[in-house]
Formats: C-alpha cells, sequence, structure tokens
C-alpha cells in the first residue's frame, strides 16, 4: 500500500459511522475533562478504559487518541483562563495566554491556541506519514549519553525563559532538579530525601506541583484583588477574534514549533515537554520584540501548543512502529491494543494497515472535529471570566485537589498542593518562575539516569560524551550556547 | 400461650443451629456490600488488567459490585497499605505482584506492614516467567555462547533492568550466580527503554516478559535465550527452558506472580469463599486465554499455597538481594 | 545610593537566601546521608550534592547584589493565604473523615473568609452549590470512588 492509497483508505476507515461516533466521543469527552484542572490525559482514559473491552481494537484506540488530545487543547483552556496548567507544556501556555487572559484577550490567546494546536497537529500528522521511518531509526540510534546531552541542551536553551535575571531562572531550574531527586534512586535503590513516607517513594506528584506554585499561588494573589470583583467590563464580542496584525505574527511560530514538536515527540519519554519549551524560547530569541514575552505575546501561545499537539502526533512513532510506549499514556494505549489480542510492534503496519492508516486518519478528522467544537465554545469559555472572582475562587480550589487526588488516589497529595502553594506564593512575591522549576523537575531524573547510565555503560568513561556523534554534537551547542549567553552579558556590562 | 412461644423459638432455634455450621447461610449473607479490590498500580497497567479480567466475573459471582480502586506506588506496596488501611469493614481485598509480599520488606526503609502477620493469604491468581532477550544481531544464538562471552571477563557483558531490586534485577543476578558469571547491571525505569537500549545495540541482553520481547522478535529484532520457568511458557513455547542448560541447577526457576490477599483476621469462610469462586473463575479457559494475552498464566492454589511461596520466595529472593548487597 | 533599609531589594534579598538555605541543607543532607560513588558508579548522593551546592552559589549571586538595589516591596495577602491554605487542609483532611459533601462545603466557607463581601448568606449558598456541583462532576460524571457522606461507624 502507497502512502496516498494508505491515506485513503485510512479516511474511508475513520469515517465509519461507527468508528466516528468513538471519535467524537474521545474528541468532546477529552476536551471537557481536560479543562478540568488537573485531570489529563490519564485520568480521561483510565475512565474509558472499560468501554473499550467491548469495542473493536481499532474504534478503541481512536477514542483515546481522540481523548488524549481532547485532554491536551482542554488542559489549555484551564491555563489560558485561570493559570490552571496541569502538565509542564501547558504551563509554557500559561506564560503569555494567562497575560492575554487578564488584558481582556482571552477570546484571542484561545484562538491562537486552538489554530496553533490544529496546525500542529497537521503538521504532526504529515511527518508522521512521510518520516515515520526515519523517526522510527532515530528513537533506537538514541543512547543513553545522547538523551542525557540533548537534555542539557533543552536546560540551559530554555533557562532564561519567564525570569527577570538569568541567575534567577538557573536557581528555579536547579531547584526543580533537586525537586526531582526526592524518591527511589533507580540506580541505588536508596530512598532520597523521603522521610519515612511511602507516598514519596516515587517522587513529589508532578500535578500537585503544577497546581500548587500555578493554580494555588495565582488563587491567593488574587483573592482581594479589587479589579477581579465584579463583572469584567473588558471582555466585547470583537475582542473575541485576533486582529490582522495577531494573525500575521501566527505562521512563523506555527511552523517553527511544529517542527521542534515534530522531532522531539518522536524520542521516548520527553518530547512533548521539551519541545514546548524549546519553542518558546526559539521564538523570544528570534523575534525582535523579545520584551513582550511574558506580558501577553501571542507567540508565545502559538509556539508552544504548536509543538506539543505536533509532539502528541508523533508520540505514536515509536509506539505504532516498534511497539514501544514514549510515556505511561502511550503505555495505557498500548494497553488496549493487547486486550484484543493484536500485537503492536514493528510488523502491524504490514499485519494491519487499516489500524494503522485509520489512526492517522482519525487524527486528521478528530483534530478537525475538535476546531468545529471549540470555536463556538470560545465565547462560553471567556463568559466564566465574567463571573466574579469570589464565587469562582473556591469551586477552583476544590476542583483542583481533586485533579490532583485523581493522579493516584492519595489524599497526601492534597495535603501536599497546600505546602507546595505556600511555596508557590512566596515565590511568586520574589518574582521567581514556577515554570522553570516544573521544567528541572521533569527532566531532572531523566538527566541524571541517563548520565549515570551513560557512564556505566561507557564503563566510566567521561568520552562517551564525546564519541557518539549525536551527544557530542548536543555538547558543542550547549557550550556554544553557553559561551554566546556569557558574550552578551558582557557586551551588556561594557555598553553601560 | 408462652410455653407454646417458647417452645417454637427453640425449635426455631434447633433448625437454625443445624444448618449454620454448614456455613451455607454465612455464604449467602455474604457480601452485603459491594466488595473493594486495591491494586498498587495504575488503570491500564498489566496487574490492574488481570485484577479486572477476575474481578469481572467475581462480581457476577458474588452477587455484588466488585469496586478496583487502583492506588499505584512504591513498587505496589501503597495498594496493599491501603487495604491495611481500610480493613476494619470485611469488604477490602486487595491484588498484588509477588514484591510488596517477598522483597519489599528487604528493600524499603519501612513498609508498615508485616506480611506474615498482617496479610492472609486468599489464592495465587497467575505466574510469570521472564525470558533472556538479547539483540538479534548479536552473535548470541544460544544460551551456551552467551554465557562464554559472559565468562571471559567480569561485567564483560551488559543487562538491563527495571530498577534496583526489581523482578528483572534480581532474576538477572540469580542467572548469573547459578551460571558462574558476572554481568553489569544497568537500570532502566520502564521495560520500553530497555527494549529499545537492547535492539539499538547500547547494552547486550535483559530478562523481561514475554509479551515484551515477542514483538521485537516477530520482527526480527530480538531473539530468546531461555526462559526461567519450570516448563515451556505457552506465549513462547518455542524458547528453552534455562534449568538443567549450561550449567544451571535443574530446579532454577524464577517467576513473577500475582495473587489475591486479604487483611489478616478476616473470616475464614469468607476466605474460602474468594478461594473456590476465583479457582473456578480462573478454571474458565476463555478467562485462561484472556490472561495469556497480557502475559499471564493462570495459577489457582489453595491459601496455603500460597503462603508456601510466599515464604519461599522471600527465602529466595533474600539471599539474592544478600549476595548484590555484598558486591562492592 | 538609597541608604533606606526598608526600599532594599527585599524579594530578591529573601528569595535568594531562602534558596541558598535549600540548597546548602540538600548538598549537606545528601553528602552526609548518601554514598557519593565514583565516576563511573555514581552514588545516590552525587546529583544531590552537586545540585545542593550550585543552587546555594546561584542563591547567594541573587541576594548579595539586590543588597545594593531597591525594589518595591510586594503586596502580601496573609489572610488569603491563610485562608486558601487552610482550605485546602480541611478539604485533604476531610475528604475521607466526613465525605465529599461535608468536605467540600466546609473547605469552601473557610476559603470564603478573606472574599470582601461581608454576611454568611451568599457564602452558604455558594458552599452548597460547589458541593452539589462536585457531586456531579467528580462522583457521578467521572465515576471516582469517593465518600459521600460520613463513614458510619
Amino acid at each position: 500500500m502507497t502512502t496516498w492509497e494508505g491515506l485513503l483508505y485510512g479516511i474511508g476507515f475513520a469515517l465509519q459511522p461507527a468508528v466516528l461516533i468513538y471519535c467524537v466521543l474521545g474528541v468532546v469527552l477529552g476536551t471537557f475533562v481536560g479543562v478540568l484542572p488537573g485531570i489529563g490525559a490519564m485520568a480521561a482514559i483510565s475512565l474509558l478504559l472499560p468501554i473499550t473491552y467491548y469495542i473493536t481494537p481499532e474504534a478503541a484506540l481512536i477514542m483515546l487518541a481522540g481523548v488524549y488530545y481532547g485532554a491536551q487543547y482542554g488542559g489549555s483552556v484551564a491555563s489560558i483562563l485561570m493559570r490552571l496548567p496541569g502538565t509542564p507544556q501547558s504551563a509554557v501556555t500559561s506564560l503569555d495566554g494567562y497575560p492575554l487572559a487578564r488584558q481582556g484577550r482571552a477570546g484571542v490567546a484561545l484562538f491562537t491556541a486552538m489554530a496553533s494546536s490544529f496546525a500542529g497537529s497537521m503538521i504532526g500528522i504529515a511527518v508522521l506519514v512521510t518520516l515515520a521511518g526515519w523517526l522510527s531509526h532515530a528513537a533506537t540510534a538514541f543512547g543513553a549519553a545522547d538523551y542525557a546531552a540533548m537534555m542539557i541542551l533543552g536546560l540551559v536553551a530554555a533557562s532564561t525563559i519567564g525570569s527577570s535575571s538569568p541567575a534567577k531562572g538557573f536557581a528555579m531550574v536547579v531547584l526543580g532538579l533537586l525537586l526531582g531527586c526526592v524518591g527511589t534512586d533507580v540506580n541505588s535503590g536508596v530512598q532520597r530525601f523521603t522521610f519515612g513516607r511511602t507516598e514519596l517513594l516515587d517522587g513529589i506528584n508532578l500535578v500537585a506541583l503544577a497546581m500548587g506554585l500555578f493554580g494555588v499561588a495565582e488563587v491567593i494573589a488574587n483573592v482581594r484583588d479589587p479589579d477581579r470583583q465584579g463583572v469584567t467590563e473588558r471582555i466585547g464580542g470583537r475582542q473575541l477574534l485576533p486582529r490582522r496584525d495577531d494573525l500575521k505574527r501566527l505562521p512563523g511560530p506555527m511552523l517553527r514549533g511544529s517542527a521542534l514538536g515534530s522531532f522531539f515527540g518522536a524520542l521516548p519519554g520527553t518530547g512533548s515537554t521539551l519541545s514546548s519549551f524549546l519553542a518558546y524560547a526559539l521564538e523570544r530569541r528570534v523575534s525582535r520584540t523579545p520584551e513582550r514575552f511574558g506580558e501577553g505575546a501571542i507567540e508565545g501561545v502559538s509556539a508552544p501548543e504548536s509543538a506539543n499537539n505536533a509532539a502528541a502526533i508523533s508520540a505514536f512513532v515509536p509506539t505504532l512502529t516498534l511497539g514501544i510506549p514514549g510515556d505511561p499514556i502511550m503505555a495505557l494505549m498500548l494497553g488496549a491494543l493487547v486486550i484484543h489480542g493484536v500485537q503492536p510492534g514493528p510488523l502491524m503496519l504490514e499485519a494491519r494497515p487499516e489500524m494503522f492508516w485509520g489512526l492517522v486518519a482519525s487524527f486528521g478528522i478528530g483534530n478537525l472535529l475538535l476546531l468545529v467544537l471549540n470555536l463556538p465554545l470560545i465565547g462560553i469559555w471567556v463568559a466564566m471570566l465574567r463571573i466574579p472572582f469570589r464565587w469562582l475562587y473556591p469551586a477552583i480550589l476544590i476542583f483542583l485537589c481533586l485533579g490532583v487526588y485523581s493522579v493516584r488516589g492519595l489524599s497526601f497529595d492534597i495535603l501536599a498542593v497546600a505546602a507546595i502553594g505556600l511555596a508557590g506564593y512566596l515565590l511568586a512575591l520574589a518574582r521567581f518562575s514556577p515554570a522553570l522549576l516544573l521544567l528541572g523537575f521533569v527532566l531532572g531524573p531523566l538527566i541524571e539516569t541517563n548520565l549515570r547510565r551513560a557512564l556505566l555503560i561507557g564503563r566510566g568513561d567521561p568520552m562517551v560524551f564525546l564519541d557518539r556523534p549525536i551527544a557530542a554534537g548536543f555538547v558543542l551547542a550547549t557550550v556554544g550556547l553557553l559561551a554566546l549567553s556569557l558574550v552578551q552579558v558582557w557586551r551588556r556590562r561594557r555598553a553601560r | 400461650m408462652t410455653l407454646r412461644m417458647t417452645r417454637r423459638s427453640a425449635l426455631a432455634c434447633a433448625v437454625a443451629l443445624t444448618a449454620l455450621p454448614t456455613a451455607a447461610t454465612a455464604e449467602d449473607a455474604w457480601p452485603t456490600a459491594p466488595l473493594h479490590v486495591y491494586v498498587g498500580f495504575p488503570a491500564g497497567s498489566s496487574p490492574d488488567t488481570l485484577t479486572r479480567i477476575v474481578t469481572e466475573p467475581l462480581a457476577q459471582r458474588l452477587g455484588q459490585p466488585v469496586v478496583v480502586e487502583n492506588k499505584p506506588g512504591a513498587g505496589g506496596v501503597i495498594g496493599v497499605q491501603q487495604m491495611l488501611a481500610n480493613a476494619g469493614d470485611g469488604l477490602s481485598f486487595a491484588t498484588t505482584i509477588n514484591g510488596p509480599l517477598t522483597t519489599a520488606a528487604r528493600l524499603m526503609k519501612s513498609t508498615g506492614y508485616d506480611v506474615a502477620t498482617d496479610i492472609a493469604p486468599v489464592t495465587l491468581i497467575a505466574t510469570s516467567p521472564l525470558v533472556l532477550a538479547v539483540s538479534a544481531s548479536s552473535d548470541f544464538t544460544d544460551l551456551e555462547s552467551f554465557i562464554a562471552a559472559a565468562g571471559t571477563e567480569p561485567e564483560f557483558l551488559s543487562y538491563g533492568s527495571v530498577g534496583q531490586g526489581s523482578g528483572a534485577h534480581l532474576t538477572a543476578e540469580l542467572f548469573a550466580d547459578a551460571a558462574g558469571v558476572s554481568l553489569l547491571h544497568i537500570p532502566f525505569t520502564s521495560y520500553a527503554e530497555v527494549t529499545t537500549s537492547i535492539v539499538g545495540g547500547e547494552i547486550d541482553a535483559g530478562f523481561m516478559a514475554p509479551s515484551a520481547a515477542l514483538p521485537q522478535v516477530e520482527a526480527g529484532r530480538m531473539r530468546m535465550l531461555g526462559i526461567t520457568s519450570a516448563e515451556p511458557f505457552p506465549q513462547a513455547p518455542d524458547v528453552p527452558v534455562l534449568a538443567g542448560r549450561a550449567g544451571l541447577p535443574a530446579d532454577f526457576r524464577a517467576e513473577l506472580w500475582n495473587a489475591f490477599i486479604a487483611p489478616a483476621g478476616t473470616d475464614p469462610a469468607i476466605i474460602a469463599r474468594l478461594n473456590t469462586e476465583i479457582g473456578a473463575i480462573l478454571a474458565d479457559p476463555e478467562v485462561q486465554q484472556k490472561l495469556l494475552a497480557i502475559g499471564w498464566q493462570a495459577a489457582p492454589g489453595t491459601p496455603g499455597e500460597l503462603a508456601d511461596r510466599i515464604a519461599a520466595d522471600t527465602a529466595m529472593w533474600g539471599a539474592v538481594i544478600d549476595r548484590v548487597a555484598a558486591k562492592p | 545610593m538609597q541608604r533606606d533599609p526598608m526600599h532594599r531589594d527585599w524579594p530578591d534579598i529573601l528569595g535568594g537566601l531562602a534558596l541558598a538555605a535549600i540548597g546548602a541543607a540538600a548538598a549537606g543532607w545528601a553528602l552526609a546521608q548518601y554514598d557519593i560513588g565514583t565516576l563511573r558508579r555514581m552514588g545516590p548522593g552525587f546529583f544531590p550534592a552537586i545540585l545542593g551546592g550550585l543552587l546555594t552559589v546561584l542563591g547567594l549571586v541573587v541576594a548579595l547584589p539586590a543588597l545594593r538595589r531597591r525594589s518595591d516591596a510586594p503586596g502580601i495577602e496573609p489572610l488569603a493565604a491563610l485562608a486558601v491554605l487552610a482550605a485546602i487542609l480541611v478539604f485533604g483532611l476531610g475528604l475521607f473523615r466526613i465525605g465529599l459533601v461535608a468536605a467540600t462545603a466546609a473547605a469552601v466557607l473557610v476559603a470564603s473568609l478573606p472574599a470582601p463581601r461581608p454576611g454568611w448568606g451568599w457564602r452558604l449558598a455558594l458552599a452548597a452549590a460547589i458541593a452539589l456541583l462536585t457531586v456531579v462532576v467528580f462522583g457521578l460524571g467521572l465515576r471516582m470512588s469517593l465518600p459521600l457522606w460520613p463513614r458510619l461507624p
């Protein structure tokens, strides 16, 4: 089957009513569940898992995929409107999305997020169809040294995001890395910084961390804010849609973000988070007016949204072509297939072409549905901002607590939100960037295990980072980037 | 009149007394409310799916819903802890893999429970062997060539596991000790990573579930050199057992298993009823087929057999943990 | 240069010093408790010790220059912080003791204390409305396994 035949066949397959209905169900449910703070694709997919036992494996996978990217979009709604990101990716979106919403331009931010998500998905699908073979090769070619070097480059490149000074940015990254050490050390089995709590053995709950640092801190800061007490008059119908100069800014971030997302998404483990942060950092670097970032630049919404949706699609590359799930959500979806006796793996494309092409086509159809569903909803979401904050924030608190609880069903995590919320409020007062803390927290354990693994495999020889061409490339780029920043700092000093 | 009443009640009592000891009445009465079965792994994971395959028919047989409560964390220990925290109601049970009942007490500072006194075994549900997998592009075509290469110098060959103290790690150390070789342990966090690393040629081998290796084997990227069960495994019948080959002892056996447990102090009649019902469920060929599809072989038994298995495996893995700890 | 001590850049000074203290404590704990290992076989203490040291340095880099700088003090909301955090604790501790409905209502009442509008009527109505919404969304909608009411003895 050629690519075109496959695609046509897939579109025909995905448009069958019995398949399409599950696609619609997945997308709609994903969106609404994703809007709830802290409840992401994982919780929504677990909820729908029992249904998948009773439908065909193709329909099951298409429905779960719909939930997966539907929830991603829903999550960006919550982080733009209320600064309630449940994942590090949506935390990046909130960096500029939330300021836009506060300026009365929530509709524009939501439209940008939606259009960029759609563009990212479509580009991701194009990449999946044309480059799947090459990307799956890249996924196995990457070794421990390459991953470690790549993620260190990512940290260095992104560490200037949303921070008033480089030192404060780096400090937040390092604090995140340190918090990432909490829990059982993979290499030695030693329990680090757990203070005897079994709940901390697997580390701090990421959703609790995100909700505490962003959501709770923001609620505290706004409880008594006089601006948020009455009906906000600034939100008018005309401001729901972007102006022409807004639209002109979008294509660049969309393309660059999608390219980054498509590549990094195919690498198991890190893709989506790293590509969102890098896409944001890249836009700020190429922008002629970098000072607008963090104050409501729509490129700052567009780039990470394109990146994480493109990454969400290309994350299926290792899952479908190698049978190797890139993250827990993909593992869940593979599990759903295995129950039906479908063994995903290198042979699936030949053995079950209807599955592969049907899924690819459903990505496109599902994202189109998502666009159609959500454009009219923009008005409703924005109207939520008209509710006086004193009615809204107690509900936000309860919902985010239950969202955190839904991750693993432990009330310990709710209590942790209170502690993290206090820390988050203090960090906000001192103007430190919580987004960078999240980045460090997510990448920290991956960097540590890959670095230690690379040295073990290399039998202790640090040259493993220079012998492998991929790792050496990332190391050189990191050194170059650090040198560049130092030169910039030095020039600024001299200019003064 | 009073007298007649008394006589009638006495009669009723006698009838009741003859009926009670057969336990039929107790069984009919129980359960009166939904059961809660705690699982220490997330929804959709292999132990969770196994549990749901068993609890769905169990709910029909008991006439009460069975709620699966996912409390993932600490390698399944949190699931057992949560069962014990809710032990008072007589309706809280758990399924768990072997780790929390055998090695956890040795690997963790404190699990918060003592298997011997806090847990009442109900039945073994299923077992899963591990296969020794290598890259198809490697020179190792059989177990003998692998062990010969591993013997050239200590830590000449490396293997991946899913973390220090995991089943894959301890099985590999047990294997290496029995074969008289020393292998370099590279810890990963998931079988997906181990598989990628073997296929990519970064590490030499790994012990993993047959279901994790099979897709790669079928695609010609991996080879399976042996399996840790006593008999060939139905999911991969061509893979030879390790026991008795290449200098390994004839009784070499290492399996993961999954069991249904109750809090200590649970009414023995309830445990007997659950044991009977689950045994009947696992005898159903359709259930066996579903379990096999996710890599588990049904293996029901008595509560006593489960208790013996826990004791034997605790001793066996405890010795391996001692040897690993003694390594430099 | 402004000499008035009240107009120093307190957020950066205190924030930087707090981070330096956290870093030093983490590094000290890691060095004392965990094995550092070798380059070939890094121990569990290697990473936290290095990161702790790095955070100490970065914290000082943030704090020390700020001593010679002035900045506006941020507006602190101690009452709002106290009420919001207390509400979360009430909810987390109450959920399995008094059930979802009562824990939600109690947490909403606590959280709404600092809201700048007097009266108990709207607060009680809000508590009831959010409790209902929570049961509908999480209990009926998402089918989360939560006790709705206090557990009977």
